[in-house]
């Protein structure tokens, strides 16, 4: 297990943070130790911009795909009888995961494009009478990309706290007076808060280290940390792109480390 | 919504048939529970205790018929609105919350102030011993000192009706004795009506007024402690509650208010029938307190020399401190206990293997009635053989 740590883990961090300390010249790296790569990373206004879009995205994801997320797993646990429904329900929540994430980012076109799916119902229907150009190469379609993606990750890890919950809590609430609405902000949303925690730490973290559903649903007019970087790596410039991807790395771990401060996450991962 | 406040804990439970698909918990079951009386729901597992229980909670609704609290009909009505409160098995303490906030939850529910509920919940931890802990979590506290919360938890309200599944099950021997008085004080205090579903027979004896003894969805017997203690209806009562050995035989004559009773093995017994005239060659079923059995050795008695009097070989002796528990092979399916006094049974001690003959009194018999008569007996003890 160490040694697994040490070579997929440890020894390539260690390469990318040795490489962002290097020059490079005409594609070529320069063996050197110099702070330039990270005063440009610094520097550079496109830095701002794309980590505000990429904190905007991950806000507005996670906001969607814990309020999704939580309702399927309260449905799923409070809701369905039987175990063999839960699991049979459980795994048509992962048929979108039996294709590759390029498929189903690619079947999205025909349903927001501009004689897509949606746009020609409501045509049809009359409620329109020009295309809606939103819908798709924009940040929404962006966002409807991520939550098709990530909200699963949300779910398996609010439906595991979930499923610990002792039912003779939420019995015990209503003995007590609490509405339907009551017991879920009072014992349900508490007791499932490691769930969200590693839910959110799964779909924040995906969210900003995604550049391809940023390139593919927003026709390349949104950009991301990583899409720039993946730029820098097509251009063969592999040490500033080392410097913000460990920049990147810093972020998303400090972002981590906060959710596990606010929660303990142990907890249930030790059970 | 006001919840009475110590209002009319009159249970009214009136032909209540509770089926889950396609098995039945409940059938067809009426039982009247006066306010103030502490009642136990005593019966195996699976017999429809909880069914009840959870159905004048509130958790449960009838498939027919109807629960009234005070008069009035509650089915289809929250708990709150009901005015009861319940005590769940395993306690169902908020986890996440701090003992004060736990026992104080029903008044937040009620949009009571954080001051108010808080001197509420102090003073009801007060009365359970608690005040100490209450800034602690429930894992932080003792299996006793849950249930302690637990109890304060559900007294919060003021309900007139406490129902209590369980409640002494998960606590070692000692704190089950030290509890089920606390219980019997504190609704004595309140004076509000108790339900306690449990299986343990000396507990229900222990605490309640009213045990109502269940087996498969309806009641065997309900009545007060002692009556179902000395007096059991069936058999099947006097088995499930113990302390009684129930003997049966056929009727060769009725003389005086006593029937003459044979058994397979030839023992004959006198069974009290007062005005009632059974037929000859009818199965009667009677039941005696092992502590009315006097034994004593003897090898070369043979049944039927003597009436009231069984022979039969010691098969296990366990002393019991005030007393001695001796168990007697009479050839019949049936186990056979005396209960002797210590001071009797050591001043010439019995072994296992001796040959000894029982007697009783034959006033001290108690004929077992059951008007479903001999055939379903046949069926009750087949129940027995189950359990």
């Amino acid at each position: 297990m160490a040694l697994l740590l040490i070579f997929f883990f440890f020894i390539p961090v260690l390469v990318v943070i040795a490489v962002s300390f290097f020059d490079y010249q005409d594609g070529s790296i320069v063996e050197a130790f110099i702070w330039d790569n990270y005063r440009d990373v610094f520097t550079s206004a496109v830095t701002i911009t794309e980590y505000a879009n990429s904190l905007k995205f991950a806000a507005i994801v996670w906001a969607l795909t814990l309020l999704i997320g939580f309702n399927v797993a309260y449905f799923l646990v409070f809701h369905v009888r039987g175990v063999l429904l839960q699991i049979g329900l459980f795994l048509v929540c992962t048929v979108p995961f039996w294709t590759s994430n390029i498929i189903r980012m690619i079947s999205w076109l025909p349903v927001l494009g501009k004689n897509g799916l949606i746009n020609s119902a409501l045509i049809k229907l009359g409620i329109i009478n020009t295309p809606l150009e939103f819908l798709l190469y924009s940040d929404f379609a962006v966002v409807v990309g991520y939550v098709h993606l990530f909200t699963l990750f949300m779910v398996v890890p609010i439906f595991n706290s979930m499923a610990r919950i002792d039912r003779s809590l939420l019995e015990a609430a209503r003995d007590a007076g609490a509405g339907r609405f009551r017991i879920v902000y009072e014992i349900v949303l508490p007791l499932s808060k490691t769930g969200i925690a590693l839910g959110t730490i799964f779909v924040v973290t995906q969210v900003m280290g995604d550049f391809f559903v940023v390139k593919v649903m927003s026709g390349g007019q949104s950009t991301s940390v990583v899409s720039a970087l993946y730029n820098q790596v097509a251009a063969l410039q592999y040490p500033p792109a080392a410097a913000s991807a460990v920049c990147l790395l810093a972020v998303v771990t400090l972002m981590v480390a906060g959710i596990l401060r606010v929660v303990d996450v142990r907890k249930q991962l030790a059970s | 919504m006001n919840a009475p406040t110590n209002g009319n804990g009159r249970i009214e439970v009136m032909n209540v048939t509770k089926k889950f698909r396609d098995t039945t918990a409940v059938a067809n079951l009426s039982l009247n529970i006066d306010h103030g009386s502490y009642c136990c729901l005593l019966g195996p597992s699976g017999c429809g205790k909880t069914t009840i229980l959870r159905m004048i909670a509130g958790h449960e609704s009838p498939s027919s018929g109807d629960v009234r609290i005070g008069g009035q009909s509650v089915v289809g009505l929250d708990p709150v609105q009901r005015g009861t409160a319940m005590m769940f098995q395993s306690y169902a303490l908020f986890p996440h919350r701090s003992v004060i906030e736990n026992v104080g939850f029903a008044l937040k529910m009620r949009g009571a102030s954080k001051d108010e509920r808080n001197g509420k919940a102090r003073e009801l931890l007060q009365k359970v011993h608690m005040e100490k802990f209450a800034n602690r979590l429930p894992a932080e506290l003792s299996g006793g000192q849950q249930q302690r919360v637990a109890l304060a938890r559900a007294l919060i309200t003021n309900p007139r009706v406490l129902l209590l599944d369980e409640p002494l099950s998960a606590l070692d021997e000692y704190l089950r004795l030290r509890m089920r008085g606390e219980l019997r004080r504190v609704q004595k205090e309140l004076g509000i009506t108790f339900i306690h579903v449990t299986h343990t027979q000396l507990e229900a004896i222990a605490v309640a007024d009213v045990v109502v003894v269940m087996t498969q969805g309806r009641i065997e017997q309900a009545a007060t402690a002692r009556d179902i203690y000395t007096a059991p209806r069936s058999a099947y009562v006097a088995r499930f509650i113990g302390g009684q050995n129930v003997l049966t035989g056929v009727v060769e004559g009725v003389a005086g208010g006593l029937a003459t009773v044979r058994n397979a093995e030839g023992a004959r017994a006198q069974f009290p029938v007062d005005k009632a005239n059974p037929a000859k060659g009818a199965s009667l079923f009677a039941a005696i307190r092992r502590d009315r059995i006097h034994l004593t050795r003897n090898s070369t008695y043979r049944n039927g020399d003597e009436l009231n009097a069984a022979v039969g070989i010691v098969h296990a002796i366990e002393n019991q401190g005030t007393y001695v528990k001796v168990t007697l092979d009479l050839t019949t399916e049936e186990e056979f206990v005396a209960y002797m006094p210590d001071g009797e049974y050591f001043r010439d001690p019995i072994d296992i293997g001796d040959r000894v003959v029982a007697r009783w009194d034959a006033q001290n018999l108690h004929l077992l009635e059951d008007a479903s008569g001999g055939q379903q007996f046949a069926a009750a003890d087949k129940d027995v053989a189950l359990m």
